[in-house]
Parts: structure tokens; C-alpha cells; sequence
């Protein structure tokens, strides 16, 4: 028995102690072709997917270094059918090849005749492949080239793609480490640097960073690394202008070179940033900003907060199988359970960080996560177990007996950046009063807006009420303290998100505070539960404190 | 000849012959009554097929030599048999063909002096072609043996052979030297039709018709049965040629005098093992949870035998296994007595037996009990020597229907000796060798051809069991594994030789193999870690209490080297169902947690600890309710109603086990005033109701007149006459039974009328359809006889039909004591 960190589990799990003296290194050996699932603070679950491994076999190690990876590390002898499991299925990546043949074009190839026979026997892939050109070989139609990788995926014979990526039109990008207009020098954090090697190796695919990480940095390398003309996908206006802003300061890019293509500005320049929603819009039927995606020869898509992609962006990116494409996001948990179509048609994920990694190398701030429950009113209590059962989770979230809470965590940390976030704008309007705070929301402009957080940024304004228009791409550096007080059920990405609004780093390496207010022995406190699940799984543990204790000292107790 | 091999055998010494039986023990299953009798049998067809069995190829092909060179009276000798041996390229050492020859004589399959070996008879019927030779030309073709006789003329026809004819020779020179040839090949084609011949497919030259025809148009192949108008035919290929066409290889083809040698190289032996180790403990666990799921919803029993498809399809999905895996464990499970059938509650039994199911037996609950070692060498034990072939499973029998799991059809006696033969192969081997199956099937088929030949299914389904159940790990022989082997084989001998079982192991004590693996397998842990996601690692296997404590307070999420579970609301709740309190909880988590227990999952045990038991659920047979609640302490405190068993539930009610009806009386008799309610909360009104029998009706409304007589219509009355008629005469005919079956002793000269006459007489009787007199004994010993038409006689019974009662009688042939036809 070699006593090592990892135990090898027979569901393909593989669980790694972290607090072993050979973690570290197991870390990096497994971590090419096993998914981090979950890191709490003791055991990390890493998991052994097809997906997985073939993309292992992708980047170029092989089954025998993957089995003697997981012997070498595993403190028990590892079950033998497994490791034949693992052999076979590493075997089955690249029998099939998409080439592009001189002569017929794009073409599906086979180093094993009997696979491509079995395939092209295979209703899934009815249509997609054309003529036989010869035993081995049959053509392709490029348009069809994601659609038939991902059915092939399916099907279990993922094909090596031979066909590489078109360059695009070539334009000039440099990162500006030297500093720009006078700006202090900089350079890429070393995490940074990996995610766009990893990127830039596989051709296309996923990066997942924790919010607050600067993953708009790695966006910005990747073009440097392309050298060619870009689309920047974002999910609203506001992320658009903050991804401008930072590659205008960043990079050798001048503001004439980017271009914003929203519903209030329609610009195509070299690297031109479009909302999800300008692109999904669709008059009389039809989607009618698709042109965009032809409009010039882009070298590179980026996909910012892959995880909101909406269903048709996911149909037109199957037809973009020639470009580089690289997703951004800091949860890739979808509630839709979609993640497998972001991994086939953007690309797998090529790079994945634990949050207390970062934590620890202080690129994010340390977070103190806390549950503050409530104990609702009697009266609040019987309305609650009157309610109907759609109306529970609004009556239990919205209680007016968060408000004096809220109020009190406000005051609790005098002098520092607060953000109340919440779902429901009644609340929200409540606590903007009650607080005397301004509040954002879907119908707050543009303007409106970028006024509220340029003052909140310059520490103007102490506490914003904000609603879910603020869960992502919102920088808001300063601020420290985030309380929630309600959400859109149970979601554990949003949860994830709005920590991450007070994870950028502190300029004084202060700590973040997240607060979330639940009703007790409520729905609300479930989904609280499922909520935090994410988060648990990355190693924040929360902490649970009653309402009372926030409210003042003990009550003497009499007995 | 016979004569002269019991000789031989009346000959040999006492230790000679013993040793000989000891090498053929079916010879003495029955004693023999003599000498003649042995040496019959010892020439029987079933008994040299047996020995033959066992011999290896070398062996065979010596046996073949001796064959070969019989002269005209049957006999050969040890220099014509080296001779033969030794002609080939690579010759062997004449020592091992002696000692083959030894090998052959000690199994009495040769016998008599070095320069007259006799064959035993029986060997020319089992294989017809020694040494995949033909016959010699002279027995089968004048023409040809003139060819034969011809050496120069032979070898200018050979030579002139075109290449598919000459593919087809060497085909058949190879062996076995006969081949069928398609409908109408050897027929000439049509005159003028030559051209419209296929093109000839081996050469890729020009037509030349078929090769067949051609080697027997001249004289090289000879049709034995030649295919008669368009049907197929067999052609041989006489001794001569074959000899002739082996010159390089000798004339008893390649010689191999070892086993063929396995190229791969050893692994490392401890890869090797940890890879059993690893499975072995996946295995435990898979049969395990197997079993379990068979206990949750036990597979019913088919009438046919065996559990269904969908059953077996159910287990290996809750079990996460493929259908054959599952299939294996379910079967090894039942070979080492872990489940058994148990009878259905509440089944009707029926003709076949009441319905059954399968479940876990008592004997899991024991094997649970032990150590991962001894639960897996149980598992391997039993597969090891179970006359079962799981491979079978999912294949179809004879008749085209599906075999299932544990159906009488899986059952192959020679199961077992498979086993031990493939895995014996291995054990052979350098430690940790890993061959490949095609090398293994080599080297079974070098060792008993004769035995292999057509088992290459079973053979590598033994490979991939014993891999599934780690007595292999990376393809090779696991240093337990080979322990399990040998204690397994060396039991079989000491069954044996040690009749009394005087060198029984002491009861208890764990095999060599159980240590090994043992040593192998990681200790037990008896602590976890818990982390915020509320998860629970135990990092190893668990130990039986820790695991007994978390199948409780957690579920299970992953198993495997280690188990994860998970702290969830539901999870607490059982435990707080099963007993636990929220400060047993908390301890066993202090207790056993290596790691801080996070704050969260304190706060969850607190908070379903307060609301647990916040509802209560009783039964009660009655309640009684009042706003008045001094009324209702009065009742309480009513002594004549103590009977009654209150309880106060709440300041205004009251509840009894009792019915209403008995609560309502006592009270009214204590003097109360209750009134009942109904499940609505209304008020149930009661008034006395007279008890009354179901309705009648009136005498007077009757439409028959009782006094009138019946009428019987004519042809009901025909019908009863005809009836008595028939009454009469059929007792007419019972006073003239005769005397032989009436049981009496008759007067005069006794006919012999033996048992088998009667049958006789009753066989004639089913044919003929005639009616007889039988006299039987019946239940009580009293003689009988009737007059009855016989229907049929079958397993021991007569069935006949009684042309008085019109009744159908069935006879035990045993009680019959005559029969005699009615004149």
C-alpha cells in the first residue's frame, strides 16, 4: 500500500485529501484528465468522464500515463476493471479524424474501417456526412462539422479534429503590461497566463475562474495571442462598455478599434462587443442581428458568463466550428443541466481553479460567508402557513422582520462598501427606504446606472440596494459586504455570483463579507440550503448566526 | 487380440495393474468380475475415449506413430515408432518419445514387449485418421494405388497440379484428409461449355474448372462418397500422397514436444496483486450490494427454473453492473449458499411446486460478518468449483429459448475442470506473467486437444470471470490467487487419499489464500471526515460499526476504496426516527470526525431535532370532546369509568381505545348525556331499530301445485328404460365373469393364466378395442373383477372404460391378477 493522497472510488470518483504532503503533486497529475467536481476543505472529488479523458487523449497524454497516475497515487489498489475501462475508453478517441483533404474538403476519416461503418450506420448522423469518397474516407459538409462532432460524442467515437481553426482577419492586438497613458505597469497573474496556454493548446473551449479573478484579462490575452479581429458575446450593455473600458487600458487597442453592437448602437470594428440579447432579438420571427456572426471574418468569439449562454446562441455557435471559440464563467453549473452542449460546442474545459486556490495566492479577497436566520413573527408565521404553495418562497423571503437585520449588518460595518441585493422589487423598495439607499433595477437606464456605480465606486454612495441585473458583470471593486435577502429560488450559481461581487481584492487586503437573511424553519432556509451547495463545494463554509445576535446582546434569559 | 490383452493384464504384477486402475479409475466403476472382464472393458470405446482425453498432443501424435506403423498383423514396435518420429525436420530426443511411449503403456493403451507393441482395440473407431492420414490408397482405389506404386509418375503428377489444386492438397495433407466438395464439382462440365467456366479464383489465371475435379481426374484425391446427382460429396486423400506431401514436416506433421512457450513478460507482482486486491474488494462489495437489492425485491423463480431477463436486468442496473457481471456474482453467490429460494407468502402450491423467490439466505448474514479476505475467498471458492457456466447466461439453448441466471440449462459438470485446466495453465507460469487469451488457448489446446477442442467460448469466459472476480489482476495470476488454486486442488487430492480425513485443516482457521490477501488489503478505518458541503468521507473501508452508524445518520453517495455519504435533512431524520438524540448525534460526529464537525451541520441536527416529534400520531378508538372543561374532569374523575382507559389529549377532549358504541353506553349508564358525531363533526341521531329476517313471500302466490304429480315427458321416460336395460345386462354379465378372474379356484385342469398373459390380453384388447373381464386387488385385498373396455396401458397404470357406469377406471397393472377376453 503506497499511503497516497487519492482513493479511487468504484464510481469513477477519485477523492483527493488535500491535507496529504503529496496533494499537490497529485493535483497536477490527475488534473489533465480528471474534473474537479467539488473542493471542500478536507477531500476534493475529482471526477473520470469519457469527456474527460478523451480530451486528455486531445492534448496528448495517453491511457498508460492516466493509469499510472492514478496507481502511483492511489492509497489502495485500484479495482483492475476500472483501469481496463479507463484504457478502453482513452482507446476510443481518434479513430475517427475530421481532415481537411486537399481534394474533397472537410472529410471524416477512419483509422479503424469498422468504426466509420458503424457510424455512418447510425441515424444519429443521418445527413450530416455526404459522399463516400472511399472506404475510409467520407466528405463532410463544413457546416455540419459541430453537429457531427457532438452526435459523434454521443455516440462514444469522438473524432480528433485535424481540421484546425481559420486564422481570421489579421489585426494587431498587444497586451500593454508596460502600462498605458501613464498607468502603472502590470503583468498577467501566473493563473492567468496558464488558462490562456491551456486555451490557446486545445484551440477552443471553456476557462472557468472564480468571479473577481480577472478572467476579462484572460479574454483580452487570448486576442493578443490571436492577433485577429474579435466578437465579445456579453450578457448586457454595462458588462459591454466595463470589458471596453478594460481592454482600452489594457491593450494596444484604441477605443475607434471597438466597436458596440447593442440595442442603442449597432458598430462593427475590428473587435466589436455584442449583447446576448441584441443577437437573440428577433423581429417578425427571425433572428435579425445573425449577421453579425458573418459580418466580418472573426479570428476569435468570446463567450463572457458562458453559463447564461441562451438556447439559440447555442444553435449558431454549432455553425462557428472553424473559429476559435473561449467561454468565460466562474460557475459552470447551468439549473438547465445544459453544461454538456457548452463543453461540445464551445469546447471543453481547458482550465478550472479552486476558489481558495486563488484565495490563497490573494488574487481574490478572503470571504467570510454567514446565514443570518430570522425568526419570523407569529403573525408572519401564520400568513407563511396559510400561503399557497407558489407564494411561500416570496412571502418567506420578503418578511418585513429582514428589514431591522439588514439594517443592523448595514451598521455593523461602518465605513465600507455594502451591497443589499435581493429578487423582489417590493423588497427591494422597502429596503431602499428604510435604508435610505438608491436602488437598481431592470427599469433603472443605463445612464441612471453607470452614474450609481461610478458613485459607489468613488465611494460616494456607501449602500446600493441592487436587484438581479446586478448578479454579473458588474465591477464594483470596492465593494466589501454583500447582503442578500432574497433570490431566484434555488439557484447556486447566482449565489456563487453575487459572492462574487465582493471578491475583487481589497486594496488594503481587507476581508469580504457575505451575508444571506433566511426565515427560519421556512422554504427559504431550503433553498438557502441548495443555494450554498456550490459554494460548500469550493471550501466556503458558512456560518450560522441567529437574527438576535445581529440584533443586539443577548437577552438576559429567564428561566 | 482381446484375448491377448487379458493375458497381458493376468501377466502384470499386482502394483503394475493397481497403478494402472489408479491411472483409469473408470475400469473398476463397476468391480469387474475378472480379468476377461477388464480387458473388455478396458478396450471399450467410452473407457479409451477417456484416456485419450487426457493426453497431450505429443502424446496423441506418438500414439498416432504406433498406428501408422502397424505391420500386417497389427503389431509395431519402439524403433518403428522412433523411426517414425524422428523423420521430420526438427526431430525430438528419443527419450522423450520413449517416455511418451512409456506414458501410452502405463495407460494400457499400448501394450506387450518393445518389439511387439500391441494397440488396444477401440482407437481406430474413435479417431478414424491417425495422424490426419488417410487410408492407404490400396484400401481405397485400384488406380490410385497404381499411382501410388509409381514414385516418379507420382511426383510428375503432383508437380503438374495447378495452384488451387495443389492449395486444396496441402489442405488435406495438413489433416484431416477428407473434404467435402460442393454438388456437381466433380461432374464434367457440358461439352462447350468449358469457357463459360469461372475464372479460377486462387491462380487468377485462366479457367481450369474446379481443382477437385481435377486432382480426382487424376487420381490424386479419391471420392468416398461421390455426391449423387447435384448432391455434395466427400473426397479423401490416400495415406501415400499425404505422406508424400509432408516430407518436410515429417510424417506426423510438426512435432512439439513442450507446451507452446508464452512471449509475454512477467509484470510486476505487486501491480499484479494490487489490481486483484483492488477488484477483489470491488467484488465483495458488488455482491454485496447485489444481495441487498435482492433482499429490498427478492426475483421470483420461473417455472422453468432460473430468475427472468427483466430481474436480472433490474439487479445489474441497481447494482451498476453489466448483465454478465451480474449474472457471474449472482451465480457464484448461490454456488457458495449466500441466497436460497424461499417460498412466496401466501403462494398456492400448484402442481409445479409452490411459487418461489430468491433471496439472501442465513448464511449471508455469517458471511457478512467476516473479513473483506474471507468474504471474497468464499465468492472464489465456490465459483471455483461450481459445476455452473455463467457465460452461458443470455445464450440461447437448443431449442432456442433463452438460458437465465441459476436455470437448470447453465448447469455443465465440466465446469469445474475447465476452471482449474485454464487457470492451471497460468498457475504454470512465471509469477505475474500476464498471456494473452490466444496464448492460453495454445497452450490448453497442446495440452489436451482432444479435451479443448470446441471450448474456446468457455475457456476465455473462465479468463474474464476470474478477472471480474480478481483472482487475476492485469491478466495474470495473483499470488492469492494461486493459493485459492492450489489449496482448491490439493483439497480434491486429499479427498482422495485421506478418506478418513485425518490431515483436515483445524476448523477456523483462515486459508493461506485469505492471509495473502489479507496482507493486501487495507485495514479497516473506524473514523471520517466531515466537511461544510455536509458530506462524510471515510477514507478506507469502514469498519462494520462505523458503517452500521452511517447507514443510518447518512446517505450514500459513493463506494469504492473509500465511502462518501452525505448529512442530509431526510438522513437525520431516520436517525432521529431510529432512536438517536440530537446529543447522540453530535456525539458520534465528535467522536468520530478527524476534522472540526462544521457549524452547519450542527445547526442542521438542532433544527430537525426541534421539529422532530412536533406533530404526534396515535390511534384511538373513540374520543370524547366538550367545550365544558370541568365536564370533562369529572369524566376523568368518574371512578365507574375507569374501565374505559382515558386520556386527556387536550383540555377538551378525551380519548379511549375503546369503540363509540361502548363509550356511549358506559357513559349513559354512568348518567351521562353523549351524543355521538360522525367523521364531519355532525351529530348522529339514533333511534331504536326493530330487528327484522329478510323479506318472504306468501305461500299463496306459489304458481305449482304441490299435489299434482309430476309430469315426465316420453323421451325422458325412454331414456330411463334404456338405463335399466343396460343396468341388466351389464349384471347379467357381471354373474358370468369367469372363474380365472372372479379369483376363485376353478374345478378341472388350472389354465395358467401368469401376469404377463393378463397383459398380453389387455394389450390386445387396447388394439382391438374388446371389451375384457379383469380381476385385480383392490385397496383392501379383496378380489374384484369387471368387465371393462381398455382404453390404453401406460406407466404402470391401465385405463378402461366401464361400459355399466359409463366411467373411465384406472387400474394399477400390479393389482391386476387376470384378464380375460369376454367371449
Amino acid at each position: 500500500m503506497s499511503g497516497g493522497p487519492l482513493i479511487v472510488q468504484s464510481d469513477k470518483t477519485l477523492l483527493l485529501e488535500i491535507d496529504h504532503p503529496d496533494a499537490q503533486a497529485c493535483r497536477m497529475a490527475i488534473a489533465p484528465f480528471a474534473e474537479l467536481e467539488r473542493s471542500p476543505e478536507h477531500v476534493h472529488t475529482y471526477r473520470l468522464t469519457p469527456l474527460g479523458l478523451w480530451n486528455a487523449r486531445a492534448a496528448g497524454h495517453d491511457a498508460e500515463a492516466v493509469v499510472d497516475a492514478l496507481i502511483k497515487y492511489s492509497r489502495y489498489p485500484v479495482p483492475h476493471a476500472l483501469l481496463v475501462d479507463v484504457a478502453e475508453t482513452m482507446d476510443r478517441y481518434g479513430r475517427l479524424q475530421l481532415a481537411n483533404d486537399p481534394a474533397h474538403g472537410l472529410v471524416l476519416r477512419a483509422l479503424d474501417r469498422v468504426v466509420l461503418v458503424e457510424v455512418a450506420k447510425s441515424k444519429k448522423l443521418a445527413g450530416m456526412l455526404g459522399n463516400k469518397i472511399d472506404d475510409d474516407t467520407i466528405a463532410v459538409h463544413p457546416s455540419e462539422r459541430g453537429r457531427l462532432k457532438q452526435a459523434l460524442l454521443k455516440l462514444g467515437w469522438p473524432a480528433e479534429d485535424l481540421a484546425g481553426y481559420v486564422d481570421g482577419e489579421a489585426h494587431p492586438i498587444e497586451l500593454a503590461e508596460a502600462g498605458k497613458d501613464g498607468r502603472k505597469p502590470w503583468t498577467l497573474r501566473s493563473y492567468q497566463r496558464e488558462a490562456v496556454e491551456a486555451f490557446w493548446a486545445g484551440g477552443s473551449g471553456v476557462v472557468v475562474l472564480p468571479c473577481g479573478a480577472g478572467k476579462t484579462l484572460v479574454g483580452a490575452a487570448a486576442m493578443a495571442e490571436a492577433k485577429a479581429t474579435t466578437l465579445i458575446l456579453v450578457t448586457n450593455t454595462v458588462a459591454g462598455r466595463q470589458w471596453k473600458r478594460e481592454l482600452i487600458a489594457r491593450t494596444s487597442l484604441t477605443e475607434e478599434e471597438i466597436g458596440e453592437y447593442s440595442g442603442e448602437r449597432k458598430e462593427i470594428r475590428p473587435v466589436t462587443i455584442a449583447t446576448y440579447q441584441v443577437l437573440t432579438s428577433r423581429r417578425g420571427g427571425a433572428f435579425t442581428h445573425l449577421d453579425l456572426f458573418g459580418a466580418r471574418d472573426w479570428g476569435l468569439v468570446v463567450y463572457d458568463e458562458v453559463h447564461l449562454l441562451p438556447a439559440p446562441i447555442f444553435r449558431f455557435t454549432a455553425d462557428l466550428q472553424a473559429r476559435r471559440r473561449l467561454g468565460l464563467t466562474a460557475t459552470l453549473v447551468r439549473e438547465d443541466g445544459r453544461e454538456g452542449d457548452v463543453f461540445s460546442l464551445i469546447g471543453p474545459k481547458r482550465y478550472d481553479a479552486p476558489w481558495k486556490d486563488i484565495e490563497a495566492q490573494g488574487w481574490i479577497a478572503p470571504a467570510e460567508c454567514t446565514e443570518v436566520r430570522v425568526t419570523l413573527t407569529d403573525a408572519e408565521r401564520m400568513a407563511y402557513a396559510t400561503a399557497e404553495a407558489e407564494e411561500r418562497y416570496r412571502m418567506a423571503a420578503t418578511a418585513r422582520t429582514k428589514l431591522p437585520v439588514v439594517r443592523a449588518l448595514v451598521e455593523r460595518h461602518p465605513g465600507e462598501q455594502v451591497l443589499v441585493i435581493g429578487a423582489y422589487i417590493d423588497q427591494l423598495h422597502q429596503l431602499g427606504e428604510y435604508l435610505d439607499a438608491p436602488i437598481v433595477q431592470g427599469s433603472t437606464t443605463n445612464k441612471e446606472r453607470e452614474r450609481l456605480f461610478d458613485a459607489f465606486r468613488s465611494g460616494e454612495l456607501r449602500t446600493l440596494v441592487i436587484s438581479k441585473v446586478g448578479n454579473f458583470s458588474i465591477d464594483l471593486p470596492e465593494a466589501a459586504v454583500a447582503i442578500q435577502v432574497s433570490g431566484t429560488f434555488g439557484s447556486r450559481q447566482e449565489e456563487a455570483q453575487r459572492l462574487g461581487r465582493v471578491l475583487r481584492p481589497k486594496a488594503d487586503g481587507r476581508q469580504a463579507h457575505f451575508y444571506t437573511v433566511v426565515s427560519r424553519d421556512t422554504i427559504d432556509t431550503e433553498y438557502a440550503a441548495h443555494r450554498q451547495r456550490f459554494l460548500a463545494e469550493q471550501g466556503y463554509a458558512y456560518t450560522i448566526v441567529d437574527a438576535d445576535d445581529v440584533l443586539g446582546p443577548k437577552l438576559p434569559t429567564i428561566d | 487380440m482381446s484375448t491377448s490383452l487379458a493375458d497381458h493384464l493376468r501377466a502384470l504384477p499386482d502394483e503394475s495393474l493397481a497403478a494402472l486402475l489408479q491411472q483409469r479409475p473408470d475400469l473398476v466403476v463397476p468391480v469387474p468380475a475378472d480379468i476377461a472382464a477388464l480387458a473388455i472393458r478396458a478396450q471399450s470405446r467410452v473407457s479409451v475415449a477417456r484416456a485419450l482425453d487426457g493426453l497431450d498432443q505429443f502424446t496423441l501424435q506418438i500414439l498416432d506413430a504406433a498406428r501408422l506403423t502397424r505391420d500386417s498383423d497389427g503389431t509395431s514396435s519402439v524403433d518403428a515408432v522412433l523411426g517414425m518420429a524422428t523423420a521430420g525436420a526438427q526431430p525430438p530426443a528419443p527419450a522423450t518419445v520413449r517416455a511418451a511411449v512409456e506414458r501410452l503403456r502405463s495407460l494400457l493403451l499400448l501394450y506387450g514387449p518393445d518389439d511387439r507393441l500391441h494397440l488396444v482395440g477401440g482407437i481406430d473407431e474413435i479417431s478414424p485418421y491417425p495422424a490426419g492420414l488417410g487410408r492407404p490408397a490400396a484400401e481405397l482405389d485400384l488406380r490410385t494405388a497404381a499411382l501410388c506404386a509409381d514414385p516418379a509418375k507420382l511426383r510428375r503428377t503432383l508437380l503438374a497440379a495447378p495452384p488451387s489444386a495443389r492449395a486444396i492438397l496441402d489442405r488435406l495433407a495438413a489433416g484431416p484428409p477428407v473434404g467435402s466438395v460442393p454438388p456437381g464439382a466433380l461432374q464434367a462440365p457440358p461439352v462447350g461449355a468449358e469457357d463459360d467456366l469461372p475464372p479460377d479464383q486462387t491462380n487468377g489465371g485462366a479457367p481450369t474448372g474446379s481443382p477437385v475435379r481435377w486432382l480426382v481426374d487424376h487420381r490424386l484425391l479419391v471420392p468416398v462418397t461421390t455426391g449423387r446427382s447435384g448432391g455434395a460429396g466427400t473426397v479423401e486423400l490416400p495415406r501415400e500422397i499425404g505422406l508424400l506431401l509432408r516430407r518436410d514436416t515429417g510424417p506426423l506433421g510438426p512435432l512439439r514436444t513442450t507446451p507452446p512457450p508464452v512471449s509475454a513478460a512477467p509484470r510486476e507482482p505487486k501491480a499484479v496483486d494490487s489490481a486483484g486486491a483492488g477488484q477483489t474488494m470491488e467484488v465483495v462489495r458488488q455482491t454485496e450490494s447485489l444481495l441487498e437489492q435482492l433482499a429490498v425485491e427478492p426475483a421470483p423463480v420461473l417455472r422453468s427454473g432460473g430468475l427472468g431477463v427483466r430481474d436480472l436486468r433490474r439487479l445489474a442496473r441497481a447494482v451498476g453492473l453489466d448483465e454478465s457481471a451480474a449474472a457471474l456474482l449472482l451465480e457464484a453467490s448461490y454456488a457458495a449458499g449466500l441466497t436460497g429460494e424461499l417460498e412466496l407468502p401466501g403462494a398456492v402450491t400448484t402442481r409445479h411446486g409452490a411459487d418461489q423467490q430468491v433471496v439472501p439466505s442465513a448464511g449471508y448474514e455469517v458471511w457478512r460478518a467476516g473479513s473483506l479476505a474471507q468474504r471474497w475467498e468464499q465468492l472464489a471458492r465456490a465459483w471455483l468449483t461450481m459445476t455452473r457456466q455463467p457465460g452461458l447466461v443470455g445464450q440461447r439453448d437448443d431449442r432456442d429459448r433463452p438460458i437465465t441466471v441459476l436455470s437448470p440449462e447453465a448447469e455443465r459438470a465440466g465446469a469445474p475442470n475447465v476452471r482449474r485446466a485454464v487457470l492451471q495453465v497460468l498457475a504454470d507460469l512465471e509469477p505475474a506473467t500476464a498471456p494473452t487469451p490466444e496464448e492460453v488457448l495454445e497452450v490448453l489446446d497442446w495440452r489436451a486437444p482432444r479435451r479443448s477442442r470446441g471450448r474456446e467460448a468457455a475457456h476465455r469466459e473462465v479468463l474474464a470471470e476470474a478477472a471480474t472476480l480478481g483472482v487475476t489482476g492485469l491478466g495474470a495470476l495473483t499470488s492469492y490467487g494461486r493459493l485459492l488454486l492450489a489449496d482448491v486442488t490439493s483439497g480434491d487430492e486429499r479427498g482422495t487419499d485421506d478418506p478418513l480425513g485425518l490431515r483436515a485443516e483445524a476448523e477456523g482457521e483462515p486459508s493461506t489464500a485469505v492471509r495473502a490477501l489479507d496482507a493486501l488489503l487495507p485495514a479497516p478505518v473506524d473514523h471520517f471526515l466531515v466537511q461544510a458541503d455536509l458530506t462524510v468521507v471515510v477514507p478506507g473501508p469502514a469498519d462494520p460499526t462505523l458503517a452500521a452508524e452511517l447507514d443510518v445518520v447518512a446517505e450514500h453517495e459513493s463506494a469504492g476504496g473509500a465511502s462518501v455519504h452525505r448529512v442530509t435533512p431526510a438522513s437525520v431524520r431516520r436517525a432521529l426516527d431510529a432512536g438517536y438524540s440530537a446529543d447522540d448525534l453530535h456525539g458520534l460526529f465528535r467522536r468520530r470526525s478527524r476534522t472540526p464537525v462544521p457549524q452547519g451541520l450542527t445547526y442542521l441536527v438542532d433544527d430537525i431535532a426541534r421539529r422532530h416529534g412536533g406533530l404526534r400520531v396515535g390511534s384511538a378508538g373513540a374520543y370524547v370532546r366538550s367545550d365544558d372543561e370541568a365536564l370533562l374532569t369529572e369524566v376523568m374523575a368518574d371512578k365507574r369509568l375507569e374501565a374505559l382507559a382515558l386520556r386527556r389529549l387536550a383540555p377538551t377532549v378525551l380519548a379511549t381505545p375503546y369503540q363509540v358504541g361502548r363509550m356511549l353506553t358506559m357513559l349513559r349508564e354512568a348518567g351521562y348525556a353523549p351524543v355521538p358525531e360522525d367523521a364531519t363533526g355532525a351529530a348522529v341521531l339514533t333511534r331504536p331499530k326493530a330487528r327484522r329476517a329478510p323479506t318472504r313471500v306468501s305461500v299463496a302466490a306459489r304458481t305449482v301445485d304441490p299435489l299434482t304429480a309430476p309430469k315426465l315427458p316420453m323421451p325422458r321416460l325412454l331414456g330411463v328404460v334404456e338405463q335399466i336395460r343396460r343396468g341388466d345386462a351389464a349384471a347379467r354379465a357381471a354373474r358370468r365373469a369367469p372363474a380365472v378372474v372372479r379369483g376363485q379356484v376353478p374345478t378341472g385342469p388350472v389354465p395358467v393364466h401368469s401376469h404377463t398373459d393378463a397383459l398380453a390380453v389387455l394389450q390386445q384388447a387396447v388394439r382391438d378395442k374388446a371389451l375384457v373381464w379383469v380381476g385385480y386387488v383392490d385397496a383392501h385385498g379383496a378380489t374384484a373383477s369387471r368387465l371393462v373396455r381398455p382404453v390404453s396401458i401406460g406407466a404402470g397404470y391401465l385405463r378402461a372404460e366401464d361400459e355399466r357406469t359409463e366411467m373411465l377406471h384406472t387400474f394399477a397393472l400390479h393389482r391386476i391378477t387376470a384378464a380375460v377376453l369376454e367371449e
